[in-house]
């Protein structure tokens, strides 16, 4: 039993790393630009209905973006990190590119992808742009370089940083982030013509970012933020960066402002309520029902029961929630309604004794439970119904009933036992169901569960957020199939016998 | 023998499940109890201090026996009163108007006339969405300013009735010197800053203090805004030209600016203070070094305890962040607010079809019906407690158990043109556009009545909005003569005009661009599109995902587009019509609209303070873009208002100040909701 366990707890790694895998996939493939993310603070596509904007000038502090993207770990490659392979040329030729004699004249925005990714590449964009900097024959674009060169040398210190940093460190990495800042040469990137630059002090400004990365230990200490060209290849990745934070618990949530972790703490236990309470409910209820048809199979109640509940499990929960909603929980000009509409409990249920408390809490859960279990009752009983119905059949059955043992004795004690062994199989299914299900009920009855938040973080485009719920849901899910595995070891002797 | 066992074992988990759920719940009882001690505690002292107030007041009247103290006393309160009175009583209207002044204080007196003491109590509630940080310079969303506006005051207000002028708020005067570059501001003495709720707690101890309000907290605010490691750009962006922020002394701040740009004035004059004796230091009390206060405001350890500790009339006592915020009065508060004695914000309910039911089911008092359920549930009655709609009398939605109304919104919606390509390049063309638009009908017909149209992107009704323009009518004769004129002729006979440009017939076809999944543009878009069909001209209306639609303004890639703006008090012309946006990455002005005299009077607008020469200048503006045409002008979006008016909502109270706030209020203030409710009826 024990190489068993140990085998299903083994199988369970590689399940894990591949849903993570996936959902990083899929969160990389639509996470925001820098473009998009500097855009989305003068306005909202959601809001108004309509699109309002709202007239206000360009973000200038590009480094608060910037921060907010190495926090989300989104100024990394998702996978392959090449950064550290390219050099002088390239950056040089993405520049151009990014300026209006390139091949993207009549698109702005592309222009302004183009150049806003070269300002994410972080310390390992430094020494090439140093370079383009220090070449004379690239003075057309010594203008963007010192702009990128700048935020590629902006050192991000987050709080963590903050508290581990010795103060004089702090100091001059504040004083050189202050340097980079005042030393940008001005110039204004115009649909048509181009890099315009107009700052007099151009030449300074170049010499003295020339003379900055010109003392060694500037140079050492970027070669060391920026590391082996080779190791960051894999290491040094936005899939890393993600394990690593997930595994430290210091996901940080940008919108809102929080680590993941806390943001979850507060809302797992509804969702993970409801869902166990209804899968007893399910099954309370199905078992009965299953070996009630099976008994009275292709009788009229039979019939009926089955027609019923094929009836109700075509019925999409979002449907029947509200329909629930609108009939059971609207008070009309005259009459109350029969349960509340929102919550899990009422105003002032702390001070309930703790048996109204929990009546209080039946009552607000009693609907919600409904839907999340309603479309299990169907396939749960009808497989329960043919198993037994198999079992019936079988021989065993026949030679207890020649022995003389009740009905009811052979039916619950030796029937039903090894119909319900295929029965466990069906249970981790459901939990996978059921956590899709969650959502819809927690978005109808207004219960503020896991559910709504994986929702709320797919809106925000809260990349950490998501994934951060989605590794809890998907967690528990594992540990259902878990349980359930464990289960089909204990109820079938076969499986004990093979792993000794 | 196995049923007792079946029934033992369910009987003993049923008792282990009360038990645990008693544990749980012990905690959140405790915090209670010490939330009702702590309100109680702020009513002792509250009372304590009237009883001392009148026991003052009494010592005041003279008396026999006591005629030597009584008289030292009157002198005394005689001096208090003279100084009262020059702050507050000596107003000259003509001054003392809310527009800006150079030399004198300007500001409105403080605005008390709708505080009745007898109207005091009960718990307001209302939906609102969960606010994400509750510090205002972190999260600039709507959302938490609204936490802000009832926690914490500003320097200086909008008065709910001239919200276009200032008064007197945290500052009881400003001086602006110095041509508009120097605020010279005096502070209201004797404000105290909320003690938070969490001092209850014995780590947070050292926060049980007294502290008052003073300049510093002010400098605090602007040093940290200014602070490029704080996490605010947006914010920022407004204060782009400050110079500094100086204490003169404890009551005396003056702000600096760079220079000469009329944003200063509402940037300097909205200012709210933060709590340095809160944010300047670390959990356990300790004074954070000067170089670490802007990495370490990002991460507040106050934020993450959601807390918050204004000056204003609400302390936050409760949030649990999709759930529940509950502010409550502050007994030390100096000015007047609502008369609730405490606000609570239902931030569960999030689905617009919950929410009206928990609204019908009396959960909340107040809430803001959608557009299409003001279709079904008002216009067609699908609740019959909602009063019906009159068209004689504009106040009979106020008359049902559940009563609603129209409230306006500062926002415009529009078409816009792009002004660098045929055919929009031409005058006349949008012109034909414009008078192509049946714009009553579409309101009608498409948004249930609920807009005004709008003829420029100054709010109708505002002290800036030109009155003389004349709307272009809705008319295809004249449309089509416009676009004659502009040489559109159908030559070939296919129903569709056309021109020679460059050599080659071009036929009037375009791509009207749009937001995707509202409902009411689609419908709106078809419209439009049969009148153009009918004077030759054929649109394409075409829904793009806000994204999408964002990257094709950014690249002039469109040849109309629908879109709308939010506006505000201030009006500004340079980031919409100024010619160098046209081109700059980033700038506002998608659709090339370039004119000299319009340059001009927006640089000039922005230089200028005086109100009487910015409405002049605005009116001139408003006037040739209105004969140019860059945009069709459509409308300005209405909301719709619901509250408890007969209903049986908590404790059996309902909404009356809603009924006296709306006649009282300026039109535009109705914009946000929370200004609407004052009081309960008793």
């Amino acid at each position: 039993m024990l190489a068993y366990v140990i085998r299903r707890l083994l199988l369970m790694i590689p399940t894990f790393i591949g849903i993570l895998i996936i959902n990083f996939a899929v969160m990389r493939l639509q996470g925001p630009t820098l473009v998009e993310q500097m855009q989305a603070s003068s306005g909202k596509g959601s809001e108004g209905g309509g699109g309002d904007r709202k007239a206000q000038g360009a973000a200038k502090d590009v480094e608060n973006y910037i921060d907010r993207f190495r926090r989300a770990g989104l100024d990394l490659p998702a996978v392959i990190n090449l950064r550290g392979f390219a050099d002088q040329d390239d950056f040089a030729n993405r520049l151009q590119g990014a300026l209006a004699n390139g091949i993207y004249k009549d698109k702005p925005s592309k222009r302004n992808e183009l150049e806003k990714d070269l300002w994410l590449a972080g310390p390992q964009g430094v020494a090439p742009l140093v370079a383009v900097l220090a070449d004379d024959r690239l003075s057309t674009i010594h203008a963007p370089a010192t702009v990128a060169l700048s935020y590629c040398a902006y050192i991000t210190i987050d709080r963590l940083t903050l508290e581990k940093m010795p103060g004089e460190q702090l100091q001059r990495i504040q004083g050189r982030n202050e340097v980079l800042r005042n030393n940008r040469i001005l110039y204004q990137n115009n649909r048509d013509s181009g890099a315009l630059v107009n700052d007099a002090q151009a030449a300074e400004k170049r010499a003295r970012l020339l003379a900055l990365f010109a003392e060694p230990q500037v140079q050492r200490e970027y070669a060391e933020r920026a590391g082996n060209a080779l190791g960051a290849v894999l290491f040094h990745t936005g899939f890393t960066d993600f394990m690593s934070k997930l595994f430290t618990g210091t996901l940080y949530s940008e919108s809102r402002k929080e680590y993941v972790f806390t943001v979850i703490a507060d809302r797992w236990h509804v969702t993970f309520w409801l869902n166990t309470l209804s899968i007893i409910i399910a099954w309370a209820i199905s078992i009965p029902l299953g070996i009630h048809s099976a008994r009275r199979k292709d009788t009229l109640e039979d019939q009926v029961t089955t027609t019923g509940l094929f009836v109700a499990w075509s019925m999409p929960a979002m449907f029947f929630g509200t329909l629930l909603l609108y009939h059971f929980c609207t008070d009309s000009s005259g009459a109350k309604a029969w349960f509340p509409s929102s919550g899990l409990s009422s105003d002032g249920a702390v001070w309930l004794p703790t048996g109204q408390y929990l009546l209080d809490l039946l009552w607000h859960a009693f609907l919600p439970l409904v839907v999340l279990s309603y479309a299990s009752f169907t396939s749960l009983s009808r497989y329960m119904r043919a198993n037994l119905l198999e079992q019936l059949d079988a021989d065993y059955v026949r030679t207890a009933r020649a022995k003389g043992c009740s009905d009811d004795h052979v039916v619950y004690s030796h029937a039903t036992r090894n119909s319900l062994v295929t029965m466990i199989t069906l249970g981790s299914g459901l939990l996978a169901d059921l956590f899709s299900g969650a959502l819809i009920v927690e978005l109808i009855f207004s219960i503020p569960g896991l559910g709504w938040l994986m929702l709320d973080a797919a809106i925000q485009q809260d990349g950490p957020l998501l994934m951060g719920s989605t590794v809890i849901s998907v967690s528990l899910l594992l540990v259902g199939i878990l349980i359930a595995d464990l289960l089909y070891g204990v109820a079938d002797p076969r499986l004990r016998s093979r792993y000794g | 023998m196995n049923a007792l066992k079946w029934t033992l074992l369910i009987v003993t988990a049923a008792l282990l499940v009360y038990m645990a759920v008693d544990r749980w719940r012990e905690p959140q009882q405790l915090q209670r109890v010490s939330q009702s001690l702590d309100r109680l505690e702020t009513a002792l002292q509250d009372l304590s201090r009237s009883q001392k107030q009148l026991a003052e007041a009494m010592a005041r009247q003279p008396s026999l026996d006591q005629g030597v103290r009584a008289a030292v006393v009157t002198t005394k309160t005689t001096e208090t009163t003279a100084t009262m009175l020059t702050t507050d009583s000596a107003v000259d209207p003509k001054i003392q108007d809310g527009n800006p002044k150079l030399g004198v204080n300007f500001l409105m007196p403080y605005d008390r006339s709708h505080y009745h003491a007898e109207r005091q109590g009960g718990t307001f509630k209302i939906f609102e969405d969960t606010p994400r940080r509750l510090n205002p310079l972190i999260d600039s969303s709507a959302i938490t300013n609204r936490v802000q506006a009832l926690t914490t005051d500003s320097l200086c207000d909008r008065p709910a009735t001239h919200p276009e002028q200032w008064s007197q708020s945290l500052a009881i005067s400003v001086i602006i010197s110095d041509d508009y570059k120097t605020y010279t501001f005096n502070l209201r003495r004797g404000v105290k800053w909320q003690r938070p709720v969490l001092a209850q707690q014995k780590e947070y101890a050292w926060l049980v203090k007294e502290v008052e309000l003073t300049a510093a907290d002010f400098k605090f605010a602007v040093d940290l805004i200014m602070d490029p490691a704080v996490d605010c750009p947006s914010l920022r962006s407004y204060y782009e030209d400050i110079d500094k922020a100086e204490v003169i002394d404890e009551y005396t701040l003056r702000v600096l600016w760079k220079k000469k740009t009329y944003n200063s004035l509402s940037a300097s004059l909205a200012l709210t203070p933060l709590p340095r004796h809160i944010y300047g230091r670390n959990r356990d009390g300790s004074v954070v070094p000067a170089e670490k206060l802007g990495v370490n405001f990002n991460q507040h350890w106050f934020d993450e305890e959601h807390a918050v500790a204004g000056v204003g009339a609400y302390i936050l006592e409760e949030y649990a962040p999709d759930k529940v915020l509950r502010l409550r009065r502050n007994p030390d508060y100096w000015g007047v607010s609502y008369h609730f004695d405490a606000i609570e914000w239902n931030m569960e309910v999030k689905k617009d079809d919950a929410q009206l039911i928990a609204f019908k089911n009396g959960r909340v008092h107040a809430h803001r019906l959608m557009p299409n359920y003001y279709k079904s549930e008002i216009l067609d009655h699908h609740e019959p407690r909602f009063a019906a709609l009159d068209p004689q009398n504009p106040k009979a939605g106020r008359t049902g158990e559940l009563a609603w109304e129209r409230v306006k919104r500062l926002q415009y919606s529009y078409l816009g043109w792009n002004l660098r390509r045929p055919p929009f390049n031409d005058k006349r063309v949008r012109q034909a556009m414009s008078h192509a638009l049946p714009k009553e009908r579409i309101i009608k017909d498409v948004f249930f009545g609920l807009g005004v149209p709008v003829l420029s992107d100054v709010a109708p009704g505002t002290q800036y909005a030109n009155a003389d323009l004349k709307p272009y009518a809705f008319d295809l004769e004249r449309a089509k003569v416009l676009l004659a004129e502009a040489g559109w002729k159908d030559s070939d006979g296919d129903g569709i005009l056309d021109r020679l440009i460059n050599g080659t017939k071009v036929d009037f076809r375009f791509v009207m661009k749009y937001m995707a999944n509202v409902s009411t543009y689609e419908n709106m878009m078809l419209i439009y599109k049969d009148e153009l069909r009918k004077i030759g001209v054929e649109m394409n209306p075409k829904p793009f995902e806000w994204k999408e639609l964002m990257r094709s303004f950014e690249d002039r890639d469109f040849a109309a587009m629908m879109s709308g703006w939010q506006t505000d008090w201030d009006i500004d012309y340079f980031q919409l019509w100024h010619s160098s946006q046209a081109e700059v990455q980033g700038g506002s002005n998608h659709g090339g609209f370039v004119n000299a005299r319009v340059d001009e009077l927006a640089v000039k607008l922005r230089e200028t303070f005086d109100t009487s020469a910015r409405i002049v200048i605005a009116k001139e503006l408003q006037a040739i873009i209105h004969e140019e045409q860059p945009y069709t002008f459509f409308t300005s979006a209405e909301g719709i208002l619901i509250w408890q008016n007969h209903g049986k909502p908590a404790k059996e109270q309902y909404l009356d100040g809603v009924d006296e706030s709306l006649d009282r209020l300026h039109p535009l203030t109705r914009t946000e909701d929370r200004r609407m409710f004052w009081h309960f009826r008793p």
